[in-house]
């Protein structure tokens, strides 16, 4: 596969969630990449977690960061 | 015409074209030659106690046909009588009274001594001191040159030493032979350095003779390690003038130095903070008449630009200079052949293939014509086809605008940072 590809899949994956209603509340940076947590806040709040591989992927997710940043009590309320 | 003169640290100069202390600035003969064919300034070779040089002393390494990419040597400072010397530079001063005669000094890391070649080297009338403390071989075993040079504290006591005594300018000339450059200079400087200059010789060894497994230069079959200058260390040399160029704790004037040898290479090292140069390699390399080529280049460059005086270039591209973390990671540029100069060898296919990102197609055009192109998508900008290819204007690096704002490592970390922060001050309330 070529290495557009892998990150557009990866791309595409965060975006959907974003589509969704999702906000990244979290992300951790390892050896194996980046596991960002999404989370969905309403009746019944709903978590959602990626493993990102690619670079680009790992760029981008920070790209969409500053519209989606949330305060604590939204996090409070979403994380239940 | 543009205004070549410079005024390095109250050192002034017809133009900013010096040689560097090193043979061609052994004897009086010499330096007038070098004035006559043009050069502005001069930093005599280095005065001390007189040294015992040995033969053979230089070495070459010549790259793909090409002489003198590096050029490396074993030679010491002067092995002539500092009365001798001074008598030289008196008469030199005396019929070049406006150009720079800089008087390269080194002697042991011992105060009365420094004050002693101070004194008797300013009474013959010099404009300047370079203090060098750089030479990486032979005086270093002595505990001078690079010895001294690499150990921060005394560099700032000897330049301290030096400026109790001094009544001209002080220029402290710098080794490269350390891991950060700037702790160096900020020491000079905290001295009393009225300018530095960088860079003198690099640790080397030319090579190994694989048929008589003598080192190169050898001497009677014995080696040792020399120092390396010439276009090899340019871009080295270019590092450290535009790290101490933006360091505030420096703050000092610069005089460039390493593997300068056109007046494109001039005008790099004062776009990067130096306020004049000096050459060594290409001189000994070509001769004293490579600096008219240089002037005329300078001025015809400085005429194309507008600019009124050489002066206006120095520090010009300080500012494009920071650190990575600072660059824009959105940042994309991409490969793109242009067909029509393209000659078909196919060297950034296999370039980009075994050493990229493998994103080079060899395709046939509806001619049957085999044609290269790149997949942009997967293209990274890495520039390595481009560096590869052999034919002019066949490889355009395009930057494309995808439509994302800049953000470099360093914003990236903070906002992630900030992010985890907020989530686990949610998670404990
Ligand atoms: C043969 C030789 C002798 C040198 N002797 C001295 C010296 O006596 N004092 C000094 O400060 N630098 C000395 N240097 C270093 C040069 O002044 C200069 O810093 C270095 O060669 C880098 O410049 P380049 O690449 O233009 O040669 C010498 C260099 C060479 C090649
Ligand atoms: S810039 Fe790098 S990744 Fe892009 S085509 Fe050239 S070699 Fe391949
Ligand atoms: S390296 Fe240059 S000339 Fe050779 S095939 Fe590639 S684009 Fe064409």
């Amino acid at each position: 596969m070529s290495a557009f590809t892998e990150f557009d899949q990866e791309r595409r994956e965060i975006n959907e969630l974003l589509e969704q209603g999702y906000r990244i509340v979290n992300i951790e940076e390892d050896l194996d990449g980046a596991r960002v947590k999404f989370m969905r806040s309403g009746p019944v709040a709903a978590v959602q977690v990626l493993q990102l591989l690619t670079a680009d992927a790992r760029k981008h997710v920070t790209t969409v960061l500053p519209g989606i940043q949330r305060t604590p009590e939204e996090a409070v309320e979403s994380s239940v | 015409m543009a205004d070549l003169r410079i005024e390095l640290a109250g050192i002034k100069s017809p133009n900013p074209f010096w040689l560097a202390s090193a043979p061609p600035t052994n004897t009086g003969y010499q330096v007038q030659r070098a004035f006559e064919a043009g050069w502005g300034g001069a930093v005599w070779k280095t005065l001390g106690d007189p040294i015992i040089n040995t033969s053979s002393r230089f070495a070459a390494v010549h790259f793909n046909g090409q002489r003198v990419a590096g050029f490396n040597n074993i030679e010491l400072i002067t092995d002539r009588p500092l009365e001798v010397n001074l008598k030289e530079i008196y008469e030199t001063k005396k019929r070049f009274p406006d150009h720079a005669v800089v008087a390269s000094l080194m002697v042991e890391p011992k105060r009365e001594k420094w004050h002693e070649i101070v004194k008797r080297v300013e009474d013959v009338g010099v404009d300047g001191l370079e203090l060098n403390f750089g030479c990486p071989h032979g005086m270093a075993e002595r505990g001078m040159g690079a010895a001294s040079g690499q150990q921060p504290d005394l560099v700032e006591a000897q330049t301290y030493w030096v400026k109790e005594a001094a009544t001209t300018p002080v220029i402290v000339k710098l080794t490269p032979n350390i891991t950060d450059i700037t702790v160096v200079a900020r020491h000079a400087v905290k001295g009393g350095a009225d300018a530095i200059s960088m860079i003198n010789t690099i640790n080397s060894l030319a090579g190994v003779d694989i048929h008589t497994w003598n080192t190169i230069p050898h001497v009677g079959g014995q080696g040792a390690h020399g120092g390396y200058c010439g276009p090899a260390v340019k871009p080295i040399a270019l590092s450290m003038v535009a790290e101490c160029a933006r360091d505030r704790g420096v703050g000092v004037p610069i005089s460039g130095i390493g593997g300068i040898s056109t007046w494109q290479d001039v005008v790099e090292f004062m776009l990067m903070g130096a306020t004049g140069i000096q050459v060594c390699t290409a001189v000994m390399h070509h001769g004293f008449r490579i600096v008219e080529e240089m002037i005329d280049g300078l001025n015809n460059y400085l005429d194309d630009k507008g600019l009124a005086s050489v002066t206006e270039l120095t520090g010009k591209s300080v500012p494009k200079y920071s650190n990575w973390g600072d660059l824009d990671l959105n940042y994309k540029v991409v490969a793109r052949i242009n067909q029509d100069n393209c000659i078909n060898c196919n060297k950034c296919h296999i370039a980009c293939e075994d050493a990229s990102h493998q994103c080079i197609d060899m395709l046939t055009n509806a001619q049957g014509k085999a044609v290269l192109q790149v997949r942009e998508e997967d293209c990274v900008g890495c520039n390595l086809c481009s560096i590869v290819c052999p034919a002019d204007g066949a490889i355009d690096m395009i930057a494309l605008d995808n439509g994302a704002a800049p953000l470099t490592w360093n914003q990236r970390q903070q906002l992630i940072g900030n992010l985890n922060h907020t989530y686990s001050a949610a998670e404990v309330m």
